[in-house]
């Protein structure tokens, strides 16, 4: 049997009007926990691009003065080469470092256009055989103060501090986001239950005349779905023009210095709001469609 | 048309609704059901359209065991059954129009079955002059009129018919009789509980007398008591 589109959009649409404070109430509960949630996801990503440079195992940075001499540099890769605790090592060069750069702090145009390949420090990446942090710090130790070394940088020091201070605003954030979300469910479930009351006389009808039970039930799914989907939509701006933003400008803090390197790349945002908008169809379908088969039987 | 075999129907609370309950009723026929309020005539009805249950028994609708219908055909069942009620159930905000339209818009009928189909049910029960009226602006007996062109524009085989006529005055009552018997003669079942007993004396039909829950006369040709 066919379902008519405009059937549908037209008792939607009714069904929606007829309950604006309650639709208004399920729509702006679904705003504020999915923007907690995508600030969540957000955040997490921002973590993984500032940790870029530690991926895949390495564990400390040997960086090196820009103006190291070949034969200073030699000796450092002969001692990564015949220290037995290093498993694996990478070197990268001013031109890489300065594509580093540029992504780490692509938000900041300014900065990146003062600095120039030739300043920045080339350096090798090491991987060590093994991953505790008294080990890696006596190894990295070794490399400290020798001839051309600038600096030793350990990812436990950074990635740690990153991930700790992460993990204090993230989970609360996502907690919030899980609860209100749950709301938002059962605010949906309401409202969906309230609409059908509100029609229950042609409800009543349909099933005397023989409509079938999905016939019935779409319009209401439709209408949960769509209550989502607006909360979704205001959260997607709110994420793209405030959150975003919001997160740039941590990065650029020098007072917070932590959130160096937190940059949010339009792919993630994007994916951000991909997984908000799908979070959010789940959520109005699942909230109506207990609605409908807990209070609409044959 | 509609056969009920040892059919035994028990509310919550032991209140026995229909005892052991055989009867038939062939294609085209016109039976009341008569008995004192409570004695299972409505239960009957919703039963035969399967709004209820039995606890025993079998029930047999056009040949079909509708106790071995899964739900979801359910609402198949109900497009050949039409119901009329007391309280008639239209629908405030719609015309007399879009109620008789809404039945046939909800089992997904094209949109030119509905447009040839609701003026000729409207002409049929003598509403064609109220199309665009509301319920409220109706009398008693045109709002039934209206309900029972809901309950027949998609011709089902059988119409159940819940005291049509328990909120009209005897005069309007003739004329809502008049219609289902028009109903009946084109081949419809039609099975109707009442408590007019003149209605029943006049037309000399089938009675089926109920007393609480058991069959205790059938009759064709019969009178109320």
């Amino acid at each position: 049997m066919a379902i008519k589109i405009d059937y549908v959009a037209r008792e939607t649409a009714a069904n929606l009007l007829r309950n604006v404070t309650l639709t208004l109430a399920s729509v702006l509960t679904v705003v504020v926990s999915l923007t907690l949630f995508g600030s969540a996801l957000l955040l997490r990503q921002g973590v993984e691009n500032a940790n870029d440079r530690f991926k895949g195992g390495i564990e400390f940075i040997v960086y090196l003065q820009p103006q190291i001499t070949e034969d200073q540099k030699a000796s450092v890769q002969r001692d990564l080469d015949s220290n037995p605790d290093v498993k694996s090592f990478t070197f990268v060069n001013q031109d890489e470092t300065y594509e580093e750069f540029k992504r780490l702090f692509q938000n900041s145009p300014q900065l990146v256009e003062t600095v120039t390949p030739d300043i920045l420090p080339p350096s090798f990446r090491v991987a060590p055989r093994i991953q505790d942090p008294e080990v890696v710090k006596a190894l990295g130790d070794q490399f400290q103060g020798k001839p051309g070394v600038y600096e030793v940088v350990f990812a436990f020091e950074v990635v740690q501090r990153i991930q700790e201070t992460f993990n204090k605003i993230g989970v609360r954030f996502l907690a919030a986001a899980v609860l209100l979300l749950v709301a938002a469910l059962m605010l949906i479930l309401n409202t969906i239950r309230v609409a059908m009351f509100a029609r229950r006389r042609e409800i009543e009808v349909m099933k005397l005349v023989g409509a079938t039970n999905w016939f019935i039930r779409i319009p209401f799914i439709v209408e949960g779905i769509i209550q989502t989907l607006l909360g979704a939509a205001v959260a997607v701006g709110f994420m793209t023009f405030l959150i975003r933003p919001f997160i740039d400008e941590l990065s650029r803090d020098r007072v917070l210095p932590i959130f160096q390197g937190f940059v949010i790349t339009d792919s993630n945002l994007i994916y951000t709001n991909v997984i908000v908008v799908v979070v959010a169809a789940l959520i109005g379908a699942i909230g109506s469609a207990v609605a409908v088969s807990r209070f609409l039987d044959v | 048309m509609i056969k009920l075999e040892n059919v035994s129907k028990i509310y919550k609370g032991d209140v026995v609704a229909l005892s052991d309950a055989s009867v038939e009723v062939n294609r085209g026929e016109f039976v009341f059901l008569v008995g004192a309020s409570g004695s299972g005539k409505s239960t009957f009805l919703r039963l035969v359209n399967k709004e209820e249950q039995p606890e025993e028994g079998q029930i047999f609708v056009a040949g079909k065991d509708i106790g071995a219908l899964p739900s979801w055909k359910v609402p198949h069942l109900r497009r050949n059954i039409g119901s009329v009620f007391q309280d008639f159930k239209l629908l405030t905000n719609k015309t007399v129009y879009e109620n008789v339209a809404f039945a046939l818009e909800v089992i997904g009928r094209p949109r030119h079955v509905v447009k040839t189909q609701v003026p000729a049910i409207l002409e049929l029960v003598g509403l064609a002059k109220k199309v665009d009226n509301f319920p409220n602006e109706l009398s008693g007996g045109e709002q039934q009129r209206v309900s029972i062109a809901r309950a027949f524009v998609n011709r089902p085989l059988i119409l159940l018919a819940d005291e049509p006529t328990g909120n009209l005055d005897p005069a309007t009552s003739v004329g809502i009789m008049r219609l289902l018997d028009r109903i009946n003669r084109t081949g419809t079942t039609v099975l109707m509980a009442t408590h007019d007993r003149s209605i029943v004396d006049t037309m000399r039909r089938r009675v089926i007398e109920l007393d609480r829950g058991s069959i205790i006369r059938d009759q064709s040709r019969g009178v109320y008591e």
